[in-house]
């Protein structure tokens, strides 16, 4: 039993940063039916500047500049890489276009910050202590906090602000938003900029638990995809929920099973749930006018 | 199909040339580097189903590849099975791990395959690492190259077989790609709708696609075993499977040449990436032949000065970055995605495709787009009977009780219809009235909310389009959709698809069964395009054809089908008034022939003229029934198209 609630504990944390990068993924698919195959990448990135900020600041000054740094990447992004392929309707073109960029991103940090995995230190303290029965560490309850704030944040940020409406708007209907007005070039490149923001966020607070390193991308950023599909693309509490089952499935195939095989069950559950409901658990069913 | 003497000299010199290569090169380094390429371009040839044809994006490709050549390699290792064996077992166990994938992964539009394939990737190195007691784990696995009758081969002796099997996947890939099948490719990639509605079912086609895609990567993969004699996990990464693409992209897609160019560059790109001295040579070069085609394009002013900024910089950015940099391993992975967005944005066709569209601009002639299909038709080959005879007595089509509900609209509001069969029933009714919400809920394209339609006795009311279509109802479309990129005849090839039973095997084989199909169905397309008034234009490409002809092509592709029951969505939109009259006459023939019609159209002396019983809707709702002079002078019919209300007569 404690070692099923430590399990519990540590599958919750791993899964909400999964959940956040999936909620990334979930931004700029609902602009541009395109996602960022480089997400990963601009998570690591906001780890690694984090970490090279964090020895000249205090940690809580860092956060912001660490976000602004990845909504300016994830606009560049969107420049480079989607926008042409948009124009040219070429699924193929953005799908490759965000993955030559992720390695581009990769290696420029291999040349500046090196291969080795870095330690990032933990702005809350290391000793763990028992909530309900189940065995924490601070900086998993920071990671699952900080994941839930920073998504309920942009989701009040679309409800409530009218830049939040033209995004809601383009989301829903492209052209017609665009009659309407609305520069949904912008609004496309603004998502971006959540989605990479939201990213280089959950890079700084999952660092301290994995440590920073220009390699720490390329498995979360699969993993939220997996996420993303299981929870279902247009569905926000797809996302929670998909992460903790993912979160969850991995830490206790991890015990019992063997480390070995903790990423086997999240692409079984992901074709699972493509062959039952294609929409994901949560999604739901558009029909395509025609 | 012969080939002209220009093209056979040109394959058997090349044939030739392939094999006297190891000749001229003995050296063994180069004997192996181009059975790889020989290998590779097996595998890309094969990914170009995918890729190039239905136009998804498989990133699982390495992962394919490692399927087929551990299967191989542990056949022998394990078993010491013999390469006879152990090739068509990779092929086989690569071809079902590519049905697992696509099965799910293609039920839903969008980069679905992408992410799944993505994942898959991961997988399958995680497997092969972990299940040391099948693949020896991370140490790999060592074998010999294959024996036959005792004599085991050498490198020269291999490359012979690789080379071999090369020429045959081409020669099979290439008559796939020109049968019906490759035809069927790209029609969904053009028009997913229409593909559907003339009974080609996109899942089912893209599918087909990727498992052979799968099954030619276990091939190169099985291959790649024997050449390399070793095999360990970490070779079939995410990285290889970028390479994949980059090359099939670079090369060009939708060719035989593209992959095999392809192949060559990718082989050679680490050697040039190795020695910064040539690399420095070859930015050079690229950046000298950008700056003068720059040069030439601003001059013929085929360019403007926006779209030659870019990769003039890049190219001349890249030879000054390779004289800064004294050591180029740390930057080859940033060079390399340089290499993919370049090829992505200003080479898209790839290197083939460019050399392409200079000869095009040079001698117009010396490209052929496609296949100039030169049969005559005649008026006995228009008819056919249905695949599946009428034997219902009475109706047709009957509709009951149909709810298509939009969030809170509701476009069809219990509507009932009732087609006789053999009749032409006019359905009309003001704009946004539902029409063609009902076309799309008798198709199969929109999934009534409630309701059933039976048609010739079966409740197809929760069928996909693509049966429906195969139980007999063919249709045309309200904004068209022709499957622009393929010809006229092609078009009405497409709605024939149903009248082929050549297996892939026959496919292959070019057997005599799949040569008849063939002559049939074109003999039967142009006879159609006759009967609808197209034959001048029957290897016209449909997109290039005037909006009146287009409607006219999609008559001609929906009676391809064979129909019992046709629904025409305002086939009289956009034709002069001879031609609405042409029309009339061939509605009028199409009857005679004892297909059953719909006909949803504005014109109403048209509806009028021709239908037997007219429907109107007006909100989703039938408002009136009946003969067409009934109608005319029904007083909810006259309100629902004038407005009205206000001057109610008293009864």
């Amino acid at each position: 039993m404690d070692v099923l609630s430590q399990l519990l504990g540590s599958g919750v944390a791993v899964g909400m940063i999964y959940a956040v990068i999936a909620f990334g993924y979930q931004l700029t698919f609902a602009t541009s039916r395109t996602l960022n195959f480089g997400q990963g990448e601009a998570l690591m990135l906001g780890a690694l500047v984090g970490l090279s900020l964090v020895g000249h600041m205090n940690y809580w000054l860092m956060l912001p500049i660490v976000m602004l740094f990845g909504a300016v990447q994830g606009a560049v992004v969107e420049r480079v890489a989607v926008r042409p392929a948009i124009k040219s309707k070429s699924e193929f073109g953005w799908i490759m276009a965000t993955i030559a960029l992720g390695i581009i991103f990769k290696n420029v940090a291999e040349n500046i910050w090196g291969h080795d995995q870095l330690p990032f230190p933990s702005p809350v303290s290391q000793t763990p202590f028992t909530v309900l029965g189940v065995h924490m560490v601070p900086m998993q309850v920071m990671v699952i906090g900080g994941a839930l704030l920073m998504m309920l944040a942009v989701e009040l940020f679309n409800r409530r602000s009218i830049y939040g409406k033209a995004f809601v708007a383009t989301a829903s209907d492209l052209d017609a938003a665009g009659l309407m007005g609305i520069n949904t070039n912008l609004v496309i490149t603004f998502s971006y900029a959540l989605s990479s923001m939201t990213a280089a966020f959950a890079g700084v607070l999952v660092a301290p638990i994995t440590l920073a390193g220009a390699e720490m991308g390329a498995v979360l950023g699969l993993k939220a995809f997996a996420v993303a599909i299981i929870g279902g693309l247009n569905s926000g509490v797809g996302v929670i929920v998909g992460g903790l089952i993912l979160g969850i499935a991995e830490t206790t195939t991890a015990y019992y099973i063997s480390t070995g095989y903790k990423d086997v069950p999240g692409l079984v559950l992901l074709l699972l749930v493509l062959a039952v409901k294609p929409a994901g658990l949560f999604g739901k069913t558009v029909i395509k006018k025609v | 199909m012969s080939m002209s003497a220009t093209k056979k000299v040109l394959v058997i010199s090349g044939l030739a040339g392939l094999a006297m290569l190891p000749h001229l090169w003995p050296n063994p380094y180069y004997v192996h580097l181009m059975v790889v390429i020989g290998i590779y371009a097996i595998l890309l040839l094969g990914l170009d189903f995918v890729v190039g044809y239905v136009g998804e994006v498989s990133l699982g490709h390495a992962a394919l590849f490692g399927v087929g050549a551990y299967t191989a390699g542990v056949l022998n290792f394990q078993l010491g099975a013999p390469f006879v064996l152990t090739v068509p077992a990779a092929i086989a166990v690569s071809a079902v791990f590519g049905l697992i994938l696509a099965l799910p992964a293609l039920r839903v539009n969008g980069p679905y395959l992408a992410m799944v394939t993505l994942a898959f990737g991961t997988i399958v190195q995680i497997l092969i690492n972990e299940m040391t007691f099948l693949t020896n784990g991370p140490m790999g696995i060592t074998m010999d190259k294959p024996s036959f009758f005792g004599h085991r081969l050498n490198s020269g002796e291999y490359y012979y077989i690789v080379m071999a099997l090369l020429v045959l996947t081409i020669v099979v890939v290439h008559r796939i790609l020109k049968s019906y099948l490759g035809r069927a490719f790209e029609a969904l990639r053009d028009s997913p709708v229409a593909s559907d509605c003339m009974a080609v079912s996109v899942y089912r086609y893209k599918v087909y696609a990727f498992v052979i895609s799968a099954a030619l990567a276990g091939l190169a993969g099985s291959l790649f075993v024997y050449s390399e004699e070793y095999i360990s996990p970490d070779t079939y990464s995410f990285h290889l499977t970028i390479q994949f693409l980059l090359a099939l992209i670079m090369g060009g897609r939708k060719t035989r040449s593209g992959p095999i160019l392809g192949a060559i560059i990718i082989v050679m790109l680490p050697n040039v990436l190795a020695d910064i001295g040539l690399f420095r040579q070859i930015a050079l070069g690229l950046a000298a032949f950008a700056v003068v085609y720059s040069a030439y394009g601003l001059a013929r002013k085929r360019l403007s000065p926006r779209q030659v900024a870019i990769p003039l910089a890049f190219t001349v950015g890249l030879s000054v970055f390779s004289h800064r940099i004294s050591d180029i391993t740390d930057y080859r992975l940033t060079i390399f995605g340089l290499l993919i967005l370049f090829v992505v944005y200003y080479l898209p066709d790839g290197i083939m495709g460019f050399l392409r569209s200079l000869v095009q601009q040079v001698r117009p002639q010396w490209v052929r787009r496609h296949e100039w299909i030169l049969d005559k038709g005649d008026a006995e080959h228009v008819w056919a009977p249905p695949d599946h005879a009428v034997t219902v007595k009475g109706n047709l089509l009957e509709a009951r009780g149909l709810v298509m509900q939009f969030g809170g609209l509701r476009a069809l509001d219990m509507v009932d219809l009732h087609v006789a069969k053999g009749s032409v029933h006019g359905l009309i009714g003001p704009n946004g009235s539902g029409k063609s919400t009902m076309m799309n809920v008798l198709t199969g394209i929109y999934r009534p909310t409630a309701g059933e339609i039976e048609f010739n006795g079966k409740i197809i009311s929760a069928c996909t389009p693509s049966d429906i279509a195969g139980e007999g109802i063919a249709r045309t479309f309200q904004n068209v959709q022709l499957f622009g990129e393929l010809t006229a005849i092609e078009n009405v090839l497409v709605g024939l698809h149903h009248t082929y039973r050549s297996s892939l095997l026959d496919l292959m084989l070019h057997t005599r069964r799949s040569r008849r199909e063939e002559h049939e169905a074109r003999m039967r397309a142009a006879s159609l395009l006759k009967f609808v008034g197209l034959a001048e234009l029957a290897n016209e490409e449909a997109k290039n054809l005037p909006y009146g002809k287009q409607r006219l092509l999609e008559i001609a592709r929906a009676l391809a089908l064979n129909p019992s029951l046709l629904l025409l969505d305002e086939p009289a939109a956009g034709l002069t008034a001879p031609d609405i009259k042409e029309l009339v006459g061939m509605i009028q023939k199409i009857r005679g022939h004892g297909i059953t019609v719909i006909l949803i159209e504005h014109h109403m002396d048209v509806v009028m003229g021709i239908s037997d019983t007219v429907s109107v809707l007006d909100f989703g709702q039938k408002i009136a029934e009946g003969k067409p002079a009934e109608v005319q002078s029904d007083q909810k019919v006259i309100e629902a198209y004038l407005g009205g209300g206000a001057e109610q007569q008293p009864a």
